[in-house]
């Protein structure tokens, strides 16, 4: 009995595995690392897939988790434009603003002339006013305010510079890059800081005076009043060399505008609407403001400084206290605008990604506005869509929070949270039957993300955030985000990819099922957690589309093709055992069936692994329709498997009786007969030769090596009989085969049913493809007939795809023909990497060592000698 | 063309950098990265299905009727002996009949010819629900001693290995069944000559059977399988041997028994002279005597031309169909 069973153990081929590994490894080695589309040049960086057995996963995903900064945006802060003393300076556009009038149909001429000769752009810098640079600021209306708004940017910070001390050489190290497009930004309107000891900071002033004068001026820093989550702004005490004692402060817009001095209301009025006008144009803003100190007020203060600082107990909330007294009666000066600039290519690449049915979630460390803005300018939200906003900052919440009652916080927020994912879910639900075109976005925070993640309100979470198309998570910390990967991997049970740039989206990258790393700017934690890496956010196109969905389509057909291959073969020796007695006689020879995986059948399907194309790749990413017969799983499901069972059945009843009736008459005139080795070596013989010519019928396309690994299995076969069947060794049964081919080919019988047998087997499947491709075509197909006559895109030299947007172009365009969104919302710079590997240290996810961490523990440093300092002085 | 050129500085730009990335932009392993190989990119369009279709029925048709042909020329008289054979006496008790050495087996036939049968006649023997392929059957051999004689007597072959501590040559269980019932053909009162040479093929009189390996030991057992070999003879010259180990595919099978090589005539009676010495009652086989010519093609075998003909018709009909079909309702 055992006998029996083991015959049929050809059913689970061995070789598959194999053979699935190495189509993997090389697709991941050869294909996708050496891809060009996905090569970025400036970098030098190809894409790197580190792991390599989720290629097919690639074609199948349909949730990505994305991280915000560095991913989408390019962690590159610049110091766009700025509004001092109520005028607002800087002229260029947004890649923001450009998105948003191109959908609203504006067509924006790119212009490289209509730059100033006065535009200046380097690293954190990239503005162009002329009325302001090159000491032009004297001749405003203000100059006393760009005075204090440069020094302000000059002074207020905790910025670390390196290097050698000239203009054009130093670099500046920073907590956030924020800080450091700031400072940046004062050294280009002539206030250059250039040293940092721990007591002062050293500015060489050029034009205050008179223009073109430059002096050093060494101002002393008494305190540092440091930026935090909740203050939401940062201050210094310093003093003048002439001894006046100034506060200087920079921080969010209400956090400041809280703390102005009475009067001046026209200024504070336009400088909100500046702070308006370059929110909604997708730019990170903060309020600049100072306040003069009398030497009593500060020595007061100081001394409340001091206790504060020196306190065990509660020390972060007391030197908080201790701030509020002296950050009040601020005169404000102006506001920046810094860009956070999107990832090349960001925005076409997530339209691309939507139509190809894949759900994008964002999920971020950063504000609420700012990710709004941000998926606002990814097109992920927009104001058709119908958008659910789950957030804690409520005057309801706050109001308890004021209260600081921990239980009462958690039950209020809970309550609310439990209200608004019931009512939202049941408003989604019925949104969907009504108008069922109609987009849906969830927006939620972290703080309401803890208790929606609750196992109680897990489902109706999960049930809200599956019905609506685009997610925004802000304010979330690296576990949450993992939660929230975790959450829909396991509840929707679809394949879910994330993709991160730092170490607080190392969590998130491993929860998904396909990690996806961007290698080249913060750290390498990102990189070495990813299953894959890429150098650009853009490139998921490429990778996802591309890589993805060939690699699916590939596996899919090698799968399904080997488990045909192998049902076929033992479904012969089935028929056979029927008229064995049920002895387990085998039909084949021990060889034919050993070989039969390894040889003779090997090659082609890996080489169908390797190049099938349904389309090429500029195709694939022209119609990214095509993505979604991967997340549908269109060619793995049980009818396709059943199609190629069936088939299969029929194959070997072909192979077995067509072959097996031949030994019942003698072949050829010499009346001799064939004996049982003689049919199975015919059987064999057919049936090598219809599965490799079964493989080349599944393929979309045909190179030479399809004809040569074909060729070569069928003629291998033929080889190995003819030396097989001509020599008489002394191993076991080998005899039985001598000569077997050369009685086979003696007779027309042979060749006729060589002839026959393939074709008859064939018939059925021709038949079904056909049919299938005229009548029910999948989408490829149907891509394929509406370009069959494209010229082959081999004959074309296929390129990289250079940036199309340099720099340098992005702000060329006339500021005037711009939409203004209505949006109120400004955003707040210090959302900062930094910032959120805050979160992450705590939530004990490593943090990379990286140069602002020096820079901040320098700033530590500097503030435990400063109180020294003033009591001496 | 814009394209080339910056093609080209992309490539020289990368040149100058420490890793050789991006690869070499030429030849075949560029294209093979960039997954851009030439390729011939076949689509079932209708109008290509059609042709397929068209060309097989117009291969396939003509091929099948030459097949059928062929087959047709081929006349068979199969004749069922086992029955026949048993005296009536013995019809409910085949065993003691077959069993019994002292009564006599031989049993005479009659047969008419049909048709005209051109010389060389086929005479077979046909056997039924026999199971050579029987996996313990089939492995009772020993190539070695078949070949090289019976030093190289091995446990291949159980049960029928060794006799009295002696090996036996051939050893296993095909040869011990060997078939033993014989044939002779008289047509009025003349003896029909029945040529018992060159029935087995030649690859396996030469190389696999051994010219100086003679019987030794042969059905001495308590169990007489099957018919005795001359002990004077070699085993590449019973043919009848050779031919049986050849071991069949199928319980059903036929063995060359002879080659009648002259002609019979329409209305003959053939006589067949059977000596019914094979038990094929203890497992319900049954035994058929069969007279046949052949064709370049082999025997009687309508199968091949039926599906030659079947398969070129049907896609003849396809061919029309989807012809219709796509004339009627071009995509």
């Amino acid at each position: 009995m055992f006998t029996l069973i083991t015959l049929y153990s050809t059913i689970i081929p061995i070789s598959l595995y194999v053979s699935i590994e190495m189509i993997k490894f090389i697709q991941c080695t050869q294909f996708i690392n050496n891809d060009l589309h996905m090569y970025h040049a400036e970098s030098n960086t190809p894409a790197l897939a580190r792991t390599s057995n989720l290629n097919e996963e690639l074609g199948q995903v349909e949730y990505i988790f994305s991280d915000k900064t560095g991913t989408l945006t390019r962690n590159l802060m610049e110091f766009f434009k700025c509004s001092i003393g109520g005028e607002m300076y800087g002229t260029g556009i947004t890649e923001i603003e450009k998105g948003g009038a191109e959908r609203a149909g504006v067509r924006i001429d790119g212009d490289e002339d209509k730059r100033s000769a006065a535009a200046v752009h380097e690293k954190g810098f990239n503005f162009d006013d002329a009325r302001i640079m090159r000491g032009a600021w004297r001749n405003e209306s203000n100059p006393e305010a760009c005075k204090e708004f440069f020094r302000c940017l000059a002074l207020c910070h905790t910025v670390l510079p390196e290097g050698e001390e000239t203009p054009e050489k130093i670099s500046y190290q920073a907590a956030s890059p924020d800080e450091a497009a700031l400072v940046a930004a004062a050294k280009n309107f002539g206030f250059f800081f250039y040293r940092r000891t721990p007591t002062t900071v050293i500015v060489r002033e050029s034009h205050v005076e008179r223009m073109g004068s430059i002096q050093d001026v060494q101002y002393e820093i008494l305190n540092v009043l440091e930026f935090n989550s909740t203050r939401k702004r940062q201050s210094v005490v310093c003093r003048f060399p002439n001894g006046r004692l100034v506060l200087y402060c920079k921080g969010a817009d209400n956090v400041i505008y809280e703390r102005l001095a009475d009067g001046n209301h026209v200024m504070k009025k336009t400088s909100r609407e500046h702070l308006e006008q370059f929110g909604s144009a997708g730019l990170r803003t903060l309020c600049l403001a100072y306040r003069d100190l009398s030497r009593e007020q500060y020595e007061s203060w100081n001394e409340k400084f001091i206790q504060a600082k020196s306190s065990l107990r509660d020390r972060d909330k007391k030197l908080d206290e201790v701030a509020e007294l002296i950050e009040k009666d601020l005169i404000l000066i102006g506001c920046t605008a810094i860009e956070d600039k999107l990832q090349e290519g960001v925005p076409a690449c997530i339209e691309t990604l939507s139509a190809a049915g894949i759900k994008i979630w964002v999920l971020t460390g950063d504000k609420m506005e700012t990710a709004i803005n941000i998926a606002y300018a990814c097109s992920l939200v927009n104001n058709d869509m119908k958008q659910f906003i789950i957030s804690s900052e409520t005057d309801a919440i706050r109001e308890v929070e004021d209260r600081g009652d921990p239980v009462e916080i958690a039950r209020i927020i809970k309550d609310s949270v439990k209200q608004s994912l019931k009512s939202y879910h049941e408003e989604a639900q019925h949104s969907l039957i009504s108008t069922p075109g109609r987009k849906l976005a969830l927006i939620i925070d972290g703080k309401c993300l803890m208790y929606a993640l609750d196992p109680t309100l897990r489902v109706d979470l999960l049930g809200l955030s599956l019905i609506c198309h685009s997610v925004v998570c802000c304010r979330v910390s690296p576990l949450q985000k993992a939660q929230v990967t975790s959450l829909v991997k396991k509840g929707a049970r679809k394949i879910t990819l994330s993709i991160g740039d730092g170490a607080n989206d190392v969590s998130m990258i491993q929860a998904a099922h396909v990690g996806i790393g961007i290698s080249g700017q913060e750290g390498m934690q990102a990189v070495m957690a990813s299953d894959f890496a890429i150098a650009q956010f853009r490139y998921l196109t490429d990778l996802l589309l591309v890589h993805g969905r060939w690699s699916y389509l590939r596996l899919c057909k090698v799968i399904t093709y080997f488990f045909y291959k192998n049902l076929t073969f033992t479904l012969t020796q089935f028929w056979f055992t029927f008229q064995t007695g049920f002895s387990g006689q085998r039909f084949y020879d021990d060889w034919f069936q050993s070989l039969y995986n390894v040889i003779f059948t090997a090659l082609p399907v890996i080489i169908v692994g390797l190049f099938d194309k349904d389309v090429n790749a500029s195709l694939s990413k022209k119609y990214p329709q095509l993505y979604q017969e991967g997340i549908r799983n269109s060619f793995f499901k049980w009818r396709v498997i059943a199609v190629w069972a069936f088939f299969a059945f029929y194959q070997s009843i072909v192979f077995y009786y067509f072959t097996a009736a031949a030994s019942q008459h003698g072949h050829g005139s010499s009346g001799k007969i064939l004996g049982l080795w003689d049919v199975s070596t015919m059987a064999f013989t057919c049936v090598v030769v219809t599965v490799n010519l079964r493989l080349l019928m599944a393929c979309n396309s045909i190179t030479r090596w399809h004809y040569f690994s074909v060729a070569g299995s069928i003629a291998a076969w033929f080889l190995f009989i003819f030396i097989y069947s001509a020599i008489m060794t002394s191993f076991d049964r080998q005899e039985n085969e001598y000569f077997v081919i050369y009685v086979l080919m003696s007779t027309f019988f042979f060749y006729l049913t060589l002839l026959l047998v393939p074709i008859i087997a064939l018939f059925g499947d021709f038949l079904y493809l056909s049919i299938q491709r005229w009548l029910f075509p999948y989408n490829y197909q149907i891509i394929q007939e509406m370009h069959k006559d494209d010229p082959h895109e081999y004959s074309m030299i296929q390129l990289p795809e250079r940036s199309h947007l340099s720099p340098e172009e992005a702000r060329s365009y006339a500021i005037s023909m711009l939409p203004r969104e209505t949006s109120k919302h400004t955003g707040f710079a210090f959302d900062s990497p930094g910032y959120e590997s805050f979160f992450a240290s705590q939530q004990g996810v490593g943090v990379p060592h990286k140069p602002w961490d020096v820079a901040r523990r320098a700033s530590m440093k500097k503030q435990r000698q400063q109180p020294q300092r003033s009591e001496r002085s | 063309m814009e394209e080339t050129s910056t093609s080209a500085s992309a490539g020289t730009a990368a040149h100058g950098r420490q890793r050789a990335f991006p690869p070499a932009r030429s030849g075949v392993f560029y294209r093979f990265t960039q997954q851009n190989l030439p390729a011939w990119k076949p689509a079932m369009t209708p109008g290509c299905v059609i042709t397929i279709f068209l060309v097989i029925g117009v291969t396939f048709v003509p091929v099948g009727l030459v097949c059928l042909r062929a087959s047709k020329h081929v006349t068979e008289i199969v004749h069922r002996y086992d029955i026949d054979c048993l005296p009536n006496a013995y019809k409910r008790n085949k065993q003691a009949y077959i069993k019994n050495s002292s009564i006599s087996k031989n049993c005479t036939q009659m047969v008419k010819v049909k048709y005209y049968m051109r010389a060389p006649i086929y005479v077979y023997y046909e056997l039924d629900n026999f199971y050579q392929n029987h996996r313990r059957y089939v492995k009772s051999r020993s190539d070695k001693q078949l070949h090289y004689g019976q030093k190289y007597t091995d446990s291949s072959c159980g049960p029928i290995e060794r006799n009295d501590g002696l090996p036996v040559v051939p050893c296993g269980l095909i040869a011990w069944s060997l078939f033993n019932d014989t044939y002779g053909f008289t047509r009025g009162s003349t003896q029909v000559k029945v040529n018992r040479k060159n029935i087995s093929w030649k690859s396996d009189r030469e190389s696999k059977f051994g010219k100086d390996v003679y019987p030794f030991n042969f059905q001495n057992g308590s169990l007489i399988g099957g018919r005795r070999l001359d002990h004077h003879l070699p085993l590449s010259e019973q043919e009848d041997l050779i031919v049986w180990m050849r071991t069949a595919a199928l319980p059903q099978f036929r063995k060359l028994y002879g080659v009648i090589e002259e002609d019979l005539h329409v209305d003959e009676i053939i006589i067949m002279h059977i000596e019914n010495n094979y038990n094929t009652y203890s497992f319900g086989g049954k035994k058929s005597l069969i007279l046949t010519t052949s064709s370049w093609l082999g025997g009687k075998n309508d199968f091949l031309g039926y599906a030659y003909l079947g398969t070129g018709s049907l896609s003849l009909f396809l061919t029309i169909l989807f012809a219709l079909i796509h004339v009627k309702n071009p995509m």
